[in-house]
Order: structure tokens, then sequence, then C-alpha cells
């Protein structure tokens, strides 16, 4: 049907094709990740550095935390740029180019065969974010529009590529001497691009616009975004600069601090998106997202601990592990778990009403997903996350495996639920 | 917000189907939200009617859905009627212009 008039702030969505399947991939692999975690709870008794605790952190934060924001972030690129995305075909190629590639890498770790099966995993990976990057840049390019949400999504996919480009090095780095050191003594560079440059730009460029657009909230404040902008950027910097001169351990407080004052900046901008906004009911989609804003603070009151143990000469594997653990089971899964079901019902909803819309009287999107199965998903993601963190400082498996078992189950009904979302049919009344 | 129209019987006939047309994402319809500013009839050139109206965000992901929902509803109320939806964000939409139902709605 089309609107004639001025037509030019509609939205050119990117079709659901080439979204859904990041969704898919995603949640599939939050699933593998769970059951990984059950299998292999002792190995998170022992040192981090080991294969299969390797091959789980790769599958969240490829499969699961990546994966996911790359769908989104094609559907919501035209609204963040005001203008349309450049290519579909490149999103595409992105999508098959990781699907393969990801498995392989994890592949890779969990065998730890840095041959073949890792190199190539990284190679085909490297090539998805190239892809994903050179759409992303094209489309930011030819939408002249530069916003500071916008700027966001852009510098989060340079850190990715960043961080994607040297972990393939640190693969390479296992038969061919690159690097002065061995790669093991670069994960904390390559886990920090990644964590911080890729997930935590992201997220904070994505909800600070989100967040008071669900809430319909009267607040805005962009200086505040750039200020929030400019810190995450220049602790990032200082701690590659740090790291690779290897500065003393005492003056990596500074990047930390600088981290938690533009985490407690943001959390103040939700808290201001919060109090001015229009909507008074919060669903739970938006309660577990706010949720989320608070957990990122968690990491890094561990990471201070951690410094202040390294700076006191004594080490603690299980607190590496925690921190990676709230990392990606803790901030990352409430932050997907909370936007998938703000996002994903809204595209399916568009894709199978879109014809039918002002013939019939569609449901509300939010009725595409059973909200009593998200709400019991909750309770056990939550419960199995307090008990696998107890299990991981307790070192005890009793607490590991049924944490992961709860997690499991959890993931079973995200599962559930993104199914129930993706097959959809049309109710007319 | 009070809309801005030429003609006030067709204007209350058109606000009160108008009424059906929710934004998906908020649950409310396009009126209690302030989305429309002018409709406005012309019967001299092929009985037209002109929407001006807004969204809450530009680039609004439901756009389309609803600019197509306005369109279908005022074709089948105003037969023979072509409906052209203009889209403006001069002034932008603010939550001042919700209305005193939709408030209520949203407060509940």
């Amino acid at each position: 049907m089309l609107i004639e008039g001025n037509t030019n702030f509609l939205v050119k969505k990117t079709t659901y094709k080439v979204v859904l399947p990041f969704y898919m991939y995603a949640a599939l692999s939050f699933l593998t990740a769970t059951i990984f975690l059950f299998f292999f709870s002792s190995s998170f008794v022992q040192h981090y550095f080991h294969p299969h605790i390797l091959a789980i952190t790769h599958i969240m934060a490829l499969g699961w935390g990546t994966m996911i924001i790359l769908g989104a972030s094609h559907q919501l690129v035209p609204v963040f740029i005001e203008g349309k995305l450049y290519s579909i075909k490149l999103a595409y190629f992105s999508f098959v180019l990781a699907a393969v590639g990801i498995p392989l890498l994890v592949y890779g770790f969990y065998s730890y065969n840095m041959g073949w099966p890792a190199k190539w995993g990284g190679r085909i990976i490297f090539l998805a974010i190239f892809s994903y990057l050179v759409n992303l840049s094209v489309s930011f390019i030819k939408s002249r529009k530069v916003n500071v949400h916008a700027c966001f999504i852009l510098t989060a996919a340079c850190w990715l590529f960043i961080t994607i480009t040297f972990g393939l090095v640190l693969v390479y780095n296992h038969s061919i001497s690159i690097l002065s050191l061995k790669s093991l003594e670069y994960i904390p560079l390559h886990a920090h691009t990644g964590i911080i440059g890729w997930f935590l730009l992201l997220i904070i460029g994505v909800g600070s616009r989100l967040i008071p657009m669900f809430l319909i909230s009267k607040y805005t404040n962009t200086t505040l975004l750039w200020i929030i902008y400019a810190m995450i950027n220049g602790s990032l910097l200082t701690f590659i600069i740090f790291f690779w001169y290897s500065i003393e351990i005492v003056f990596y407080i500074i990047p930390v601090l600088s981290i938690l004052s533009s985490l407690i900046l943001f959390a103040y901008y939700c808290y201001c998106s919060f109090k001015q906004r229009v909507r008074k009911q919060l669903d739970e989609q938006m309660k577990v997202s706010l949720l989320s804003v608070i957990m990122m603070l968690l990491p890094l009151i561990l990471l201070l601990a951690l410094i202040w143990m390294m700076i006191l000469d004594t080490f603690d594997s299980q607190l590496f592990l925690a921190y990676g653990f709230i990392i990606f089971f803790g901030w990352i899964t409430a932050i997907i778990f909370g936007m998938t079901f703000k996002t994903l019902p809204f595209i399916v909803w568009l894709k199978v009403y879109h014809m039918l819309v002002g013939r019939v009287r569609p449901p509300s999107p939010r009725v595409l997903f059973n909200g009593n199965v998200y709400n019991v998903m909750g309770i056990f993601y939550l419960t199995g996350f307090a008990l696998f963190i107890i299990g991981l400082f307790m070192k005890s498996i009793y607490f590991l495996k049924p944490g992961s078992l709860f997690l499991i189950v959890a993931a079973l009904l995200y599962n559930w639920n993104v199914i129930k979302v993706l097959l959809h049919k049309p109710v007319l009344s | 917000m009070s809309i801005i129209t030429n003609d006030r019987i067709k204007c209350d006939k058109a606000i009160s189907v108008l009424k059906y047309v929710l934004d998906p994402e908020i649950g409310l319809n396009v009126i209690d939200l302030g989305l429309i500013y002018h409709i406005n009839f012309d019967e001299t050139n092929g009985n037209k009617i002109y929407i001006l109206m807004t969204l809450t965000v530009p680039y609004c992901p439901m756009s389309e859905s609803i600019t197509s929902d306005i369109k279908s509803v005022l074709e089948n109320t105003f037969t023979n009627s072509t409906v052209i939806v203009e889209l403006t964000f001069d002034p932008p939409w603010s939550s001042e212009f919700i209305s005193k139902e939709g408030n209520y709605f949203l407060n509940q």
C-alpha cells in the first residue's frame, strides 16, 4: 500500500529474512553453552585457561552475544542512522560466514587444536566481521546523519573488528612466533577490547536510544552520552597502552575507575529516563533490561578486587572465572533476555501482519510470546546464575552442576519462546 | 492537542475511526497519542483527505504499519476518497500531546 505525501521519515526496514537466522542461531548457541557448562562443570575448578572454558567463552561471546547483536543491529541500523542498510547481501554473507566459522573455532578450542579448525574458524569469522563493518560503515556514510547513538555503534563495530583480528593473530601465534610473548599472556587484552570496546560500547549506544523510546521518556541528554563515549574509549585506549608497555599493575586502576564512572553515568541516564517516563507500567522485558544495567557494575567491582590481589601478588583463579562468568552469563545474557522479547516479536509481527494492516485487527506484538514461560525462565535463570557463582567461589561441583542444570532449563524455555515467536501464524479478528 | 481541520463534522467522523488505529508497541490509538496534527478534506480535487501527522520518534519501526492503517480505515469510512498521509517533525512529537484519556491508559 503506497502512502503519498512526505514519506521521508518512514523507516527503511531491513528484511526479516536476514535478521531472524541470527536470532535463532544465538538461541541455539546459548543452549549449547549451558549444556557444555553442565558436562564440563569440573573444568571450572581448574585454571581459567582450560580448553573447555575457552570453548564455552567463545560460544557465549560469538555464538550468543555477537550473533544476536549482529541480527538486532541489522534491523535497528535504519532507526539509528535514519537511513537504510547498505547491503542485504553483505548481511547474509556475514551470517553464513559467522555461522560456519564459530563452530570451527569452538571445536579448535574444545580439542585444543590450534591447527586448521581454529585457523579456518578464525579466518572465516574475520571475513564475517569485515563484511559487517563494511556494511555498517557504508550505511553510515550514505545516511550522512551523525548522532551519538550511531557513533557508539560504528565505534563498537571497529573494536569488534580489532578484537577478531587480534584473536586470529593469537591463534597463529601458537604455531608461528608473531608476538613476543605466548598467546595466553595477551588474553586480557583480547578479552577487554571485546568486552569494553564491542559489548559495552554497543549496549550503551543501543540502550541509550531504546530504553527512553520504550519507556516513552521525556529525558534526553546527548552531552552526557558523548562524555560516556569519550570515557569508555579513553579508558580502553589507556588500558591497551598500559598493557603493551607493561606498566605497573597499580596504574590499571585508572582505566577501571574511569569505566566504573562511565557506567555510573549511564545508570544515572537510565534512572532519569525511568523517572521521566510517561508509560508508568513496566513489562517484564524492560525490568530485566534495567536489571542488566545494575549487573554491569558487578564485574567491575570484581575487577577492582582482582587488581588489588595482583598488587598484593596473590592470584585467585576462581575470581577470574567468576569475573568472566558474570560478564557473559550475567550482564550480557540478562540484557539479551530483556531485549530479545522487545525486538523479536515486532520483527515477526511486521512480517506476519504487514500485508494485513488496515484490513484486519492484528493482535498486539507482545502476545506473540508466552509471558508465563518468560517469567519461569527468569526464575530458572537467576537461580542457576546464583548457584553457579556460589559453586565457583566454593570450588564445589555440588553447586556448579545444579546451577548449570537450572541454566539449561532457562535456555530451553528461552528457545521455546523464540521458536513460538518465529512460527507465529496470523490470528485475525 | 487539538487537530486542525477545514471541516469539523467530517473531522469528528475521521477521529472516531482513527481511534481504532493503534501504535502496536504502546497499545494506544493515534488520536490519544497526539500523532495527528491536521485532517483536511478537498472535495474539489477528486475527494482527497490530507492527513498531516507525526511519529513518536523519527524512523519509528512501526511507522509503515501505522500510516497504512490510517489510510485504510479512512478510505473504508470515506468511500471514493483518496487519503494522503504526510509525515512531519515540525513540531516534533512530545509526551505533552498525549490526551487525558491517553495518560490515564499509560498510567494504569
